[in-house]
């Protein structure tokens, strides 16, 4: 798998790189407007993180030239800029997804297999992992003919797990990504262990072996 | 009472009355010592003109005559002894308004064939007094009209003259630094004026321009902040990957991870409030409170789980639609919820009313009152709660402050309430 990372700040690019080749994502960097725009006509890639604020130009201005040649490549864009405003230009645009600065490394890792995953499955949209079989678009996970019945929260930190195989997640991190927007508000991560708690508990009633192992003091991790 | 034409008014009446009591007095003294002096100058003329024309050719027999037909000159015989040569005040009986009246008299010396006698001429003083009242009233009444008069071109001209200084007052009173709206004042012709409005001017404009920069900082401050943010945060997760980190590494990992998740969440905060304060929300649309709550709590059932919390929705009966930035309300719910759940206690209550135009969040929680004064400022934390970024009031309050919302804290029944004031 081929990532594009168009960053100016070389350390976010270096640490992204970092923390995806774990996962056979090789990456290449573009840290201006220029570089940037002289790759994606060079090559092809299987997702491009793309800031918006470059020096030498606008980031929508590669957006807008991917899609006007009709490229398939999925693009998460990774911008200070917040506002609903600005997401909505970038999704109109054409873009994948949107992820506002600061990001967690496994947030964006998960979001990027979810991208890859819909680029290149189509509509089918399964995943198998193992014996595990994940459904996106009916959101059920099955061993064999065995449904498992998990929540939506249950689901969606299924997603997140095995967008993030072998790596270690903090607790906080997924707390975060559980209750969106709110989560960074909250004071109390309590209610993750629960739902992880769960979540362990169902697969192995179904079948599944035992993936995920509690990080002593920092979290869980997915090893399969 | 205290306005300036009141007060220039008052000055002006108290003078003129001042000037009314002290001048009549003695516009009638300076009018009767005038008049006195022209007495007294007829009556030396008169001896004269006597000394004159007559004395010389009188006779001893013309005297009774001459004193017949001259009512005010009369030859006196040398039987009283009166003050020589020096005019005199002296009262006589008249017989026609049959009363004694003032007469100015001057007694002199006089010989008619070698006999002593004496003259007498005086002259009388009650119609000079009348004289001199008349006149005397008649500069009262031209004094009082011409008061009057200057009291009415006053008051009109000075309200004529002040009106740039209450217009440029005005528009002060109008102004508002948050709504950046910088006030016209009028043109005047007045140098004093001119200097006042193009001094306002100056200051407004320094003020607008430091008020703009201060907004700009923060936003630009917190934008500079995000990237650097996102390097720290994401070296952390990389450093998290790294196999056999002990337990003490992993816990101060732990502390790094908090820090910085509060660290973005202040600034993120810090973010949200510039760009209320510079009018990047200005959309509304009509918001539904009731549906909007229903929606949210279930987000904070978990929260209020962990606490043990009762959650009192009392809204499914009412009805409350406003217009509003449907963002910012969503802030303002959630925030206002998530601070009732926070404060609380173990086992505790949140009651969730709707009022009319009104929303009501009360919790229960410490048992003072939250310093009114403070809460709803920035950073000025008034719990220990470590987690809280000290900025979820002023959100709060700066977002009812741009919809014209009114926001209160009460402290009832040993509950925390606050309420919002659509």
């Amino acid at each position: 798998m081929k990532i594009l990372i168009i960053e100016d700040e070389k350390e976010l690019a270096f640490s992204i790189s970092e923390y995806l080749k774990t996962e056979n994502y090789r990456c290449e960097f573009a840290f201006t407007f220029a570089e940037a725009f002289s790759k994606i006509t060079t090559y092809e890639y299987d997702c491009i993180l793309l800031d918006l604020m470059l020096p030498g130009g606008d980031g929508l201005k590669i957006l807008h030239e991917l899609k006007q040649n009709s490229r398939q490549e999925g693009v998460i864009i990774i911008s200070a800029k917040d506002s609903l405003q600005d997401k909505i230009d970038g999704l109109q645009i054409g873009a994948d997804d949107y992820l506002p600065k600061p990001f967690h490394l496994s947030e964006l890792s998960a979001r990027i297999h979810s991208v890859i995953r819909r680029k290149q499955f189509g509509n089918t949209n399964k995943i198998q992992v193992n014996e595990l079989q994940i459904d996106l678009l009916s959101k059920i996970a099955s061993i064999g003919t065995v449904t498992i019945p998990l929540t939506k929260k249950e689901f969606e930190l299924l997603l997140y797990f095995i967008g993030n195989k072998n790596r270690v997640i903090s607790r906080s991190v997924l707390a975060e990504h559980l209750s969106g927007d709110m989560a960074d508000m909250l004071d109390n991560h309590d209610f993750v262990y629960a739902h992880v708690k769960n979540l362990k508990k169902k697969l192995s009633e179904g079948g599944s072996e035992e993936y995920i192992k509690t990080v002593y003091g920092l979290g869980y991790r997915w090893e399969s | 009472m205290n306005k300036l034409i009141n007060k220039t008014l008052f000055y002006f009446i108290s003078i003129a009355i001042l000037l009314l009591v002290i001048s009549a007095p003695l516009f009638y003294y300076m009018m009767e010592r005038l008049y006195l002096e022209d007495v007294n100058e007829s009556i030396l003329i008169r001896k004269d003109e006597f000394k004159l024309n007559h004395l010389p050719t009188l006779t001893f027999n013309d005297i009774a005559n001459f004193n017949r037909f001259n009512r005010d000159v009369q030859i006196l015989g040398d039987t009283i002894s009166p003050i020589q040569d020096q005019i005199s005040l002296q009262y006589f009986w008249d017989k026609v308004p049959n009363e004694s009246e003032p007469y100015q008299v001057l007694y002199t010396r006089i010989y008619i064939q070698n006999e002593h006698y004496w003259l007498m001429v005086r002259m009388n003083l009650v119609e000079s007094e009348d004289l001199i009242k008349t006149l005397t009233g008649l500069y009262l009444t031209i004094l009082f009209i011409l008061l009057v008069v200057l009291f009415l071109i006053i008051s009109v001209v000075s309200k004529k003259l002040w009106s740039p200084f209450y217009d440029t007052l005005e528009k002060i009173d109008d102004f508002n630094l948050e709504q950046s709206l910088f006030p016209q004042f009028s043109k005047t012709k007045t140098e004093e004026f001119k200097q006042l409005n193009s001094g306002l001017e100056k200051l407004i404009k320094q003020n607008l321009d430091a008020y703009k920069t201060q907004k700009e900082f923060t936003e630009n401050a917190s934008h500079e902040l995000q990237t650097p943010l996102a390097v720290f945060r994401s070296k952390l997760d990389v450093l998290l990957q790294e196999p056999g980190l002990t337990e003490n590494q992993a816990t101060i990992i732990s502390s790094l991870y908090d820090a910085c998740s509060r660290l973005a969440r202040i600034n993120k905060n810090l973010l949200l409030l510039s760009k209320i304060e510079n009018q990047y929300f200005t959309e509304k649309t009509e918001v539904n409170v009731v549906k909007l709550l229903q929606e949210s709590i279930p987000y904070f059932n978990e929260q209020a789980q962990a606490k043990n919390l009762k959650i009192v929705p009392d809204i499914a009966h009412s009805e409350l639609v406003i217009l509003a930035n449907k963002g910012l309300i969503e802030i303002l719910i959630n925030n206002l919820l998530l601070n009732a759940i926070r404060h609380n206690y173990q086992n505790g209550k949140v009651q969730i009313e709707i009022k009319l135009n009104q929303l009501i969040i009360s919790n229960t929680g410490s048992p003072d009152p939250l310093d009114l004064n403070k809460l709803f400022k920035r950073f000025s934390k008034t719990s220990e709660n470590a987690h809280s970024s000290g900025l979820g009031l002023a959100i709060i309050y700066e977002i009812c402050e741009m919809h014209g919302w009114k926001v209160n804290y009460q402290f009832l029944d040993r509950s925390h309430t606050f309420s919002v004031t659509f």
